[in-house]
């Protein structure tokens, strides 16, 4: 039998919050009118049913990802590419598959299967894996993507670590900072750099900074 | 040097914080009247009472399930829960207490809540749906 509950209890609210004054969704989405186009390999897979839309800036490539979840286990996808460092525009079909999750009361632990076939031809294509593990107050994640054009082939890796300084709750701006490390055959060494992340309703944007290979743009919105 | 003063930066914002958490729990507060001292059905009802409070405002004679979900640690992931119930007609008002774990699903009074089917929704979102309170307010 479901008890009923009075309303006229007093409580207090043990939680820590901080709620920090909404910024407004309006200006994120200014802030993807004005970025233009940019992937993001976090959250590659939505809810049954959802889609998103992720666009990423950095030194190889300006991409616009836009996949479709038929379940929570995968997804399916177009990424347009204009590659700054091959100097040509194409398109990547996507197929991304979780291989593993774990949820727990605090965390969740993710590890994805990701791949690609280009519009170049069959001869031009990706595929590689990447996971995440994050509490609320914690998160790390790791990539390692390889990748065959016609013309090379080369490996893409990268960590990244992060802490919440605060912990906002649903519909707060969430906030992340980040410490990214990076390394992409075809340009060298690894480049280590900070990277902060705001979230808030469907809305997601992170922007790292580097003086070697300057800005790392993603943003994405889940519909 | 400066990755690591940001590194240094970050690590004391969570210990700050952490103590903070330890000085309240340390605190000689009236715990009575809280919300995790209500019992439904013999279990311990443990949520956000400020939230809870809000969410039940102005749902006299209706049913709240409260259900608790693990993997549930993030807004972002959240967000499909919403999007998923309010497919169903007869979700009336949903909230998501990310401290709690929980999500707060009103219906209608007469409504027959079924867990498996709140279980089949959370899952699709990618999210494990663990438990299931009935409250009627």
């Amino acid at each position: 039998m479901p008890k009923r509950y009075h309303k006229s209890n007093i409580w207090s609210n043990r939680c820590f919050r901080v709620n920090i004054p909404p910024m407004g969704i309006k200006y994120l989405y200014a802030f993807f009118l004005i970025i233009g186009s940019m992937a993001v390999e976090s959250r590659p897979i939505s809810y049954s049913g959802g889609s998103t839309l992720m666009l990423q800036s950095n030194e190889m490539q300006n991409s616009t990802y836009y996949h479709y979840s038929p379940t929570y286990k995968y997804s399916l996808g177009i990424e347009s590419v204009n590659s700054q460092y091959f100097n040509e525009d194409y398109s990547y079909f996507r197929l991304t598959y979780l291989l593993n999750r774990k949820n727990t009361k605090n965390s969740q632990r993710n590890l994805y299967f990701q791949s690609g076939i280009s519009s170049d031809g069959l001869d031009h294509y990706f595929y590689g894996v990447h996971g995440d593990w994050e509490t609320r107050r914690l998160f790390s994640g790791f990539s390692h993507k390889e990748t065959q054009t016609q013309t090379l082939n080369y490996a893409e890796q990268y960590l990244q670590l992060g802490v919440a300084p605060y912990i906002g709750e649903y519909g707060d701006l969430h906030t992340w900072l980040m410490v990214k490390s990076k390394h992409n055959e075809l340009i060298g060494d690894w480049n280590t750099y900070p990277v902060v992340k705001f979230f808030k309703g469907n809305a997601l944007m992170e922007i790292g900074y580097t003086d070697a290979s300057e800005w790392d743009i993603h943003l994405m919105y889940r519909f | 040097m400066k990755y690591l003063c940001l590194l240094f930066l970050m690590i004391t914002a969570v210990n700050n914080n952490a103590q903070d958490h330890a000085m309240h729990d340390m605190d000689n507060h009236n715990h009575e009247g809280h919300l995790h001292d209500t019992m439904v059905d013999g279990k311990l009802l443990e949520v956000n009472p400020e939230r809870f409070d809000n969410f039940i405002a102005e749902l006299e004679g209706k049913q709240v399930a409260v259900v608790s979900v693990s993997g549930m640690v993030c807004d972002f992931c959240a967000r499909g829960i919403e999007k998923t119930f309010f497919k169903d007609k007869s979700v009336l008002k949903l909230d998501v207490d990310l401290s709690g774990g929980k999500v707060f699903i009103a219906f209608e009074g007469d409504k027959n809540i079924d867990f498996e089917d709140i279980k089949n929704k959370i899952l699709s979102n990618g999210q494990n749906a663990t438990d299931l309170q009935i409250i009627k307010i």
